[in-house]
């Protein structure tokens, strides 16, 4: 803590200069609490909340993303026909068409029993989730358009397969702001890169500070975000200089909103560098929350450790978290054998259940809406005739949804007895953020933003409200 | 798609993938106007036979002004005549100081050395500013500065954009064709040309700037690539290369026309599917992508710089290494079991092989010869004519397309005829190119006024078709592109018109109590010059000069590593860093990984051709300010370079930060004011135990960061 004195925040030189003099004196306000004094009297007006198209039935969203495609068939679509039909061949189309071939259908070699007083169907892959099997609802009608990871991916964030657009947290941030002025409205905790790269959570043409910020568990959670070690302590009194600096210069010019922007993201970084990490700082946290979690003393990485940050910025006012579960290597993309999947869900099952359950115990689910999404489905059939896996599939797949707006305990769509076609209640990725706009109290049709002459949406021209979700 | 979801029902197929496709930008115009969608501002229609952009090109006559003093060109009665009309006063002249240093970031996006500042202060002469910006258009750093604006609109990048995101070598040369091109001011009209079908040229003249005319092809060639193997995909990578040409060169957007007639201007998809036969006409090279590794498919159709007898020379000698490669590995794989294992002639015969190994390896995937320079270009393919593709869908073949140019715009040039077997391209660039094309010129004089004064006139230069915003000016426009036509295309002389106009040299600042501020605070009329951030590569390059640490020698190719080892998936796509201190303009750019530096400072995305930069102001900008070690070693390189000074006193050094840093003198107070804080700072390291020396160092340094970090740096008047 810097024991400097406060050196006073009015523009002209003779502030500092009295100001300085002052300090040589001693006494005064603390530098810190003159800084965060100043964020809160919001001159950080990049970051602030705006009104929703209607009334929201969640005030935040959680996004978790299982990279890789998440089997739909081995999880929580559950297909009794693939078991019986299991090794017969199948017309299965390939990645290009010039790869379609017959492939021996794959019964699924994970357990499936029925949860809940819904009776809903999921495999031993989720034990710990199938015991919440009530609070959720399965959507199991997803679809997407191109069955490569990349394109499935970006599309899954942007609505886009192809062209670069911004990301679902950037729309929302753009439509709704954030409740903390101290952080950024969208923040993504990704160790690594899922594919696409930082091009899944980017803001493209929305204005930059809608881009989400980018969390690297481990020691150095946000770039920048430490001070440089240094010999002594002058940064303090080397901001204050700064300000008064900008001040000075700004004084001098009249219209002057480019300059007090400069000048106020400055505050809202030092508000950040004090706020961000007290949010990352677990410390406070009982032992049985913890645990719950699975992290263990000194744990800035695991999973558990991003699902209890994530909750953590939902406290504090942070509009969108996402959690990217892996990056583009060694993720749920199994090839060679679905019993990959198994340390894949293990690794996610227990702190799923502790972040929903956490949510719940705090209040803090009615206003939060949880996503577990993945980029595309697997193939009923196996990858290769020799192959215990499964190949991409984007004609079905499966999403699970929760906490604000949610019907609880539900399902929603049907696909075929070998998970290979939709035959109820399609939900195009379109309807997919369509229907997560519009619970967080926006109409994805009016969320547009204009940009060279012209007007875009996160959901192109497309997209409608899936209703049967919603509670 | 086996499933249709009702919401798609009513879009016949489209963007974002094969089926579905790209954008529906077009789409999004039709709903808009017919109601559908609500937006922001809706658009009353607008008619293509009077739209401004669109009209046959005349020179309008210099509108007459009340104010005869003001305007020093004829350029400045077009905004004074409005401004007159508006009731509105331009403001006064800049003051030297500020004209010096803005002229310098403007030309070569650095700031002027205290001797240049020195000098202009004191020469009185008349010619004193025409002095400096001749010396700027003559520096090689224009090039770096202007090129770097049109690396914006040609999405430059030093990667493919496929799924693993190839590296591509050989990019760095289009990137330095561009500054030579500026460098030189080669006529516009040839820049175009060389860019579109510089490898016809060749054809034509082989030994005239032959490399140059190829390499300019890099243009077509960095289409954005998609998916995991050769070509997936190619009808969106040929929409790449159709629409950003047609922003590029025409202001105009081709893409909604892949699949249906364009809903706003008057493009449709027979024009579309016109331009596509002549770039699916062409050969594209193939950089790499995932397949390169799982399915060893070597890099194909990059091209060899050398004349053809010399390149063929080198390509069969290349065969031949390679066929006595193979050869020669096969005798000392045979030989291996008659050497004893572990013994010193088994350890050599090892060694050997697997030597011959990497370079066959390299020889095998270079896809060109590996020692002789070639360049990710295009080339002529066959010379055919495409169908149309219903709804964008390739898997939906129409009727062939004969290859032609937007009918629309070609009333009042002469029918395209493409000679038999050739691609077209250069025939559309000869159309792009004839003074007549009503849409090249104006686009162009568009982007460099944009360069000079951070808006352009019409407000997106790469969008002048109908769905954009009617310019504020069109009549100087007009004036500005015949007068480029006439010059012979020259951009230098566009700086010339537009550095020397009283417009141009107006104040940034103003009173506020100045009637612009009401009547016009955005200003459009141009009432003033606009205040602008310096760009990503300007705030780097000017800490790096401030640390004495820029090397402003051109730097060449990139050190990515040597082919052999390439075996990125989009699993485990290509990613790196390359830290330099070379211009910014050199730094390596990927596609799918952004460069974390350049991304943070508002630098485009190289997927897209991008015509205006946005400019935030970040906290994240604001923590790399405060927080990132480059910031900081810049800081103590100029702080001790100050320090150095010993025949100065602390108030002349103090003084000649300021000069270096915010290019003017320094003002009494700020003196004052600085002298107070290093002593305050030396006093509380003092109080931490820094000994006197060392504690005046750290004084120095927190000063040095103040100046390199605050507005008066950032900011150009």
């Amino acid at each position: 803590m810097n024991p400097n004195p406060l050196m006073g925040f009015r523009t002209t030189r003779r502030d500092f200069l009295k100001a300085s003099t002052w300090m040589v004196g001693g006494g005064g306000l603390s530098l810190q609490a003159a800084l965060a004094h100043r964020a809160s009297m919001g001159e950080a007006a990049v970051f602030a909340p705006r009104p929703s198209h209607h009334p929201a039935r969640a005030q935040h969203l959680i996004i978790v993303f299982l990279t890789g495609g998440m089997s739909h068939v081995d999880t929580f679509d559950f297909k009794p026909a693939l078991q019986a039909r299991h090794g017969e061949p199948a017309d299965a189309a390939g990645l290009r068409p010039d790869e379609a071939r017959k492939q021996p259908l794959l019964g699924s070699p994970f357990e499936f029993r029925r949860h809940g007083q819904a009776g809903i169907w999921v495999s031993d892959l989720f034990p710990k989730l199938a015991g919440l099997a009530d609070q959720l609802c399965i959507v199991r009608s997803l679809h997407t358009d191109i069955v490569e990871h990349f394109q499935a991916t970006l599309a899954m964030h942007t609505g886009s397969s192809t062209v670069p657009m911004p990301s679902i947290g950037s729309w929302i941030s753009h439509g709704l702001g954030t409740r903390n002025p101290n952080l950024p409205a969208y923040m993504v905790f990704a160790e690594h890169l899922p594919y696409a790269g930082a091009q899944v959570f980017d803001a493209q043409f929305l204005p930059a500070h809608h881009h989400g910020l980018r969390i690297i568990p481990g020691d150095d959670l946000i770039p920048n975000l430490k001070a440089l070690p240094r010999k002594t302590s002058l940064a303090d009194l080397e901001q204050e200089m700064l300000q008064q600096v900008n001040q000075d210069h700004a004084a001098r010019r009249s219209h002057g909103a480019d300059l007090r922007g400069q000048m106020s993201s400055l505050a809202v970084a030092r508000g950040m560098m004090q706020t961000a990490p007290a949010a990352f700082d677990i410390r406070g946290e009982s032992q049985a929350t913890l645990d719950a979690y699975g992290v263990k003393p000194g744990d800035r990485r695991s999973f558990g450790w991003q699902c209890l940050g994530a909750r953590r910025l939902v406290e504090r006012g942070v509009r969108v978290v996402e959690i990217i579960d892996t990056g583009s290597g060694d993720n749920w993309d199994s090839h060679g054998d679905m019993a990959a999947h198994r340390p894949k869900a293990a690794r996610v099952d227990q702190s799923l259940t502790s972040l929903l359950t956490d949510l719940r115990e705090r209040g803090l689910l009615q206003d939060t809406l949880v996503a577990i999404c993945t980029e595309f489905g697997r193939t009923p059939w196996t990858d290769g005739l020799n192959s215990k896996g499964r190949n991409h599939f984007a004609k079905a797949f499966t999403c699970l949804l929760a906490g604000a707006g949610i019907k609880p305990g539900s399902t929603y769509g049907e696909t075929d007895e070998l998970g290979s076609t939709i035959v109820k209640d399609p939900m195009h990725v379109h309807d997919y953020h369509a229907t997560i706009l519009h619970l967080m109290g926006l109409d994805h049709t009016r969320l547009t933003y204009r940009y060279g002459g012209r007007d875009f949406r996160l959901t192109d021209v497309h997209g409608n409200v899936a209703h049967g979700v919603i509670s | 798609m086996s499933v249709s979801a009702p919401s798609n029902t009513h879009t016949p197929g489209s963007p974002s993938g094969p089926r579905r496709s790209s954008i529906h930008i077009a789409l999004v115009w039709l709903l808009l106007s017919i109601g559908w969608m609500s937006a922001n501002e809706p658009t009353p229609p607008r008619d293509p036979a009077s739209w401004w952009a669109y009209q046959e090109l005349q020179r309008p006559y210099p509108p007459e002004v009340k104010d005869r003093r003001w305007p020093r060109t004829d350029l400045d009665r077009f905004i004074l005549s409005k401004l007159e009309a508006l009731q509105l006063k331009p403001s006064a002249q800049a003051s030297k100081d500020e004209l010096l240093r803005r002229l310098h970031f403007d030309l070569i996006g650095l700031p002027p050395s205290l001797n240049e500042q020195k000098a202009f202060r004191a020469d009185r002469s008349s010619n004193a500013f025409s002095n400096v910006v001749e010396r700027l258009l003559a520096s090689p750093h224009y090039g770096e500065r202007w090129g770097r604006h049109w690396m914006d609109v040609v999405r430059y990048a030093d990667t493919a954009g496929d799924n693993a995101d190839y590296p591509v070598p050989e990019s760095f040369r289009y990137r330095d064709y561009i500054i030579d091109a500026f460098n030189q001011d080669l006529p516009y009209d040839q820049f175009i040309v060389e860019q579109l079908a510089g490898d016809i040229l060749t054809q034509e003249a082989p030994t005239v700037r032959r490399a140059e005319r190829i390499v300019a092809t890099g243009f077509l060639a960095l289409s954005r690539r998609y998916a995991t193997g050769p070509f997936e995909l190619m009808h969106l990578t040929l929409e790449d290369a159709i629409d950003t040409t047609g922003r590029t060169f025409l202001g105009m957007t081709f893409k909604c026309a892949r699949c249906h007639d364009h809903k706003s201007d008057p493009v449709t998809a027979r024009d579309y599917y016109g331009l596509y036969g002549i770039f699916a006409s062409t050969r594209f090279p193939y950089a790499g992508s995932e397949e390169f590794q799982s399915k060893s498919l070597p890099r194909t159709g990059f091209v060899p710089l050398a004349p053809p007898a010399e390149a063929e020379a080198a390509l069969a000698a290349n065969r031949q290494r390679l066929q006595e490669l193979r050869t020669e590995l096969a005798r000392l794989d045979a030989s291996k079991t008659a050497a004893e294992s572990n013994s010193p002639a088994r350890t050599s015969l090892d060694t050997r092989i697997q030597q011959l190994r990497l370079e066959l390896k390299r020889r095998e995937r270079s896809g060109t010869h590996p020692d002789a320079p070639a360049a990710y270009a295009v080339s002529e393919g066959k010379g055919e004519d495409h169908p149309l593709q219903k709804s964008g869908d390739p898997g939906q073949p129409g009727d062939k397309v004969p290859r032609c140019f937007p009918a629309f715009f070609s009333k009042s040039t002469p029918p395209p005829v493409l000679p038999t077997g050739s691609s077209g391209r250069l025939e559309l660039a000869r159309w792009i190119t004839h003074p007549r094309n009503p849409l090249t010129g104006r686009t162009m004089v568009n982007r460099i006024w944009q360069g000079h004064f951070g808006h352009a006139l019409a407000a997106t230069p790469s969008n002048l078709g109908l769905s954009s915003e009617p310019p504020s000016h069109p009549e100087l426009i007009d004036w500005l592109a015949s007068e480029f036509i006439r010059s012979g295309w020259s951009i230098k002389h566009m700086h010339r018109l537009i550095l020397h106009s009283a417009t141009w040299q107006q104040t940034s600042g103003f009173k506020a109590q100045h009637q612009g501020s009401i009547k016009d605070p955005s200003n459009r009329w141009l009432w003033r010059q606009n205040r602008q951030r310096a760009d990503a590569e300007a705030i780097r390059d000017s800490m790096l000069l401030m640390g004495r640490q820029l090397d402003l020698r051109r730097p060449g190719a990139h050190p990515f590593p040597p082919i052999e080892e390439w075996r990125w998936t989009q699993h485990d796509p290509f990613k790196a860093v390359y830290e330099s201190n070379h211009r910014s303009v050199y730094l390596m750019r990927q596609r799918i990984q952004r460069h974390p530096y350049l991304a943070l400072f508002d630098a485009p995305d190289a997927n897209v051709s991008t015509d205006m930069r946005p400019v935030s102001s970040l906290p994240t900008q604001a923590l790399y300010l405060m927080n990132h070690p480059f910031v900081q070693e810049q800081a103590r390189l100029f702080a001790d370079t100050l320090l150095a000074q010993t025949h100065l006193t602390e108030k002349e050094r103090l003084a000649q930060g300021i000069e270096s840093a915010w290019a003017r003198p320094a003002k009494p107070h700020e003196l004052k004011t600085a002298s107070v804080f290093l002593r305050m700072c030396q006093k509380q390291a003092g109080a931490e135990g820094l000994a006197s020396d060392e504690s005046l160092r750290e004084a120095w340094i927190s000063w040095c960061r103040v100046l390199i970090t605050s507005n008066p740096f950032l900011y150009i008047d």
